[in-house]
């Protein structure tokens, strides 16, 4: 199951869950997550079944640092969402910009409002 | 290192209470996040990391969002302060909101800092989301190394 493997590997480091905003729009679902200190090769986006998987590793280099303040969160920014029918599953498109993660998901053709146009006679 | 929390001006008895009741409410939410909510509010006075190395301290600062040219870093007498707006993201008026956990304002952290940093010599720089102070320490402070000849 897909789940299962989910949280094995979270099991593994410790993750703590991205604040962030999550937004319809125009045809599309946003989430914009705040990641600081990740790069753009250090995030992990996966879809398995219905589950998108978001996990943005940083390190922190703690092991050859002495601390005077040590007040930052430490840990893997990790979340699972689940996604419901509406999403198409093949345009998903991702973007890494000042620690902020953005994803946009589009919705299905099908259930975007359409308009229906009236004519007159 | 003293450090001087910045504090919003006025004091609303009413709403401090709410924040509160708000709070322990957030305690029994399993998905509470202690980084931008709870009663030490890292979104005003963000979360920084102080290393010390043999000669230089770096100051870390998470600032995810924030613009480069909208964090200053300023120093006057041994005081560094670090300060900024983080604008909130740009979304059209119809948007649908489903989660809105981000923070949008302006922020700023005081930091008095030892004898021995060297003022003049302070670099910062902002990558991903994260701003990197590198304060040298005075020549004269650091630690050297003194060779002992055995004969």
């Amino acid at each position: 199951m897909a789940t299962t493997a989910t949280n094995k590997e979270l099991e593994t480091r410790r993750t703590v869950r991205p604040v962030g905003n999550i937004w319809e729009e125009e045809g599309t679902v946003m989430l914009r997550l705040e990641m600081p200190g990740v790069t753009k090769d250090n995030i992990e986006l996966r879809i398995e079944n219905d589950q998108l998987f978001v996990r943005g590793h940083r390190d922190m280099h703690d092991e050859d640092q002495t601390y005077v303040i040590r007040e930052r969160v430490r840990g893997d920014f990790a979340q699972t969402y689940t996604l419901d029918d509406t999403i198409d599953r093949e345009r998903i498109d991702a973007r890494m910009e000042r620690g902020i993660l953005t994803v946009t998901l589009h919705l299905k053709e099908a259930v975007k409002p359409r308009k229906i146009e009236v004519k007159a006679r | 290192m003293n450090l001087v929390r910045w504090r919003t001006p006025g004091f609303d008895p009413g709403q401090e209470l709410e924040r509160l009741q708000n709070e322990i409410n957030h305690l029994f939410d399993l998905d509470y996040n202690d980084r931008s909510m709870g009663l030490f509010d890292r979104a005003t006075s963000p979360a920084i990391d102080v290393a010390e190395q043999n000669d230089h301290f770096i100051v870390y600062c998470d600032l995810p969002g924030v613009d480069q040219k909208d964090v200053d870093v300023s120093i006057a007498s041994n005081v560094l302060t670090i300060k900024g707006e983080k604008k909130m993201s740009e979304r059209g008026e119809k948007a649908k909101i489903f989660r809105k956990e981000e923070w949008a304002g302006s922020f700023q952290r005081t930091l008095s800092l030892p004898k021995s940093v060297d003022p003049d010599r302070i670099q910062a720089e902002m990558a991903d989301g994260v701003l990197r102070i590198q304060l040298p320490k005075r020549e004269e402070v650091k630690p050297r190394q003194i060779s002992v000849n055995v004969s």
